[in-house]
């Protein structure tokens, strides 16, 4: 995966076909648990949807219920908008006609809301899975169960494209 | 049509009251607080820090650097209001926010 910045806040990237193959399963994946009901998913999948937005800290409990309705209402808006985005990423996969490399070109903010959307699926990962700091540093042929340890590999390259992306803005002392 | 008069003497001024209020509520604020999490990178929350609290290099290294090592950090103090949208753009990238009065 290549990411440039082609004009000021536009930005191009570039997937090889194995890259753009795996980004496209992730994409249909996170549209089908965009349309999922919140309130029959499992609780740790509920709870990144819905968690509390305190833990306990002080303040009048009538306002953090408010807050708390509040913050539900716009993620519920959320996961909308991440669908609407995912429908248009598939549309622009289905209708380009060169694939090796898939080229989209995107603006500063469309390529941010992508970051964002590919670190939901490292997140819903993480939590359907209960992954633990020390899985994230574990060495991956450690692991024995096979579907935690497709799952760590998923957060790590998802991981990687992401920094890919924010790359260039990242600061290195 | 009804219409009600309250006797002089009985009530307090709702403006007072509410103003009192909204002085006490924004002097106290709410702390938004990000909590430490296995998964999102250091490089991604600094990004996040510069992109949503619109925090300096330094300062966005700072606050991801605490929330790593101590667990959580307390990345800015706003009136409700403002720290439910904060709250909301923190998790909209992914990131564990929660708010608490001061």
């Amino acid at each position: 995966m290549i990411c440039e910045q082609f004009d000021p806040g536009q930005w191009r990237l570039s997937f090889n076909q194995p890259e753009a193959d795996f980004l496209i399963n992730v994409l249909a994946r996170l549209g089908r648990h965009y349309q999922e009901d919140v309130s029959r998913m499992p609780p740790a999948l509920r709870a990144y949807w819905q968690g509390a937005i305190s833990r306990g800290g002080g303040g009048d409990k009538n306002d953090l219920k408010e807050s708390q309705e509040v913050l539900a209402e716009a993620r519920s808006e959320l996961r909308g908008e991440r669908l609407a985005l995912v429908e248009n990423w598939l549309r622009d996969y289905e209708l380009s006609e060169e694939r090796d490399p898939w080229k989209v070109e995107i603006s500063t903010a469309e390529r941010d809301e992508f970051v964002a959307m590919l670190n939901d699926r490292r997140m819903l990962i993480a939590a359907e899975l209960g992954v633990t700091e020390q899985d994230m540093e574990a060495d991956l042929s450690q692991i024995a169960n096979e579907a935690r340890r497709t799952g760590i590999l998923e957060i790590d390259v998802l991981g990687h494209f992401i920094l890919v992306m924010l790359g260039p803005q990242i600061y290195r002392p | 049509m009804a219409t009600s008069a309250a006797k002089p003497g009985t009530e307090t001024s709702p403006d007072v009251d509410v103003e009192e209020k909204l002085k006490e509520a924004f002097a106290r604020g709410w702390s938004i607080i990000v909590w430490n999490d296995p998964v999102n990178l250091m490089d991604y929350v600094v990004y996040v820090f510069k992109a949503v609290l619109k925090m300096n290099e330094q300062d966005a290294s700072r606050h991801m650097w605490e929330v790593h090592q101590k667990g959580k950090s307390v990345v800015g103090r706003e009136t409700r209001e403002k720290s439910e949208l904060i709250v909301h753009r923190l998790r909209s990238f992914g990131l564990n926010a929660t708010m608490e009065q001061a």
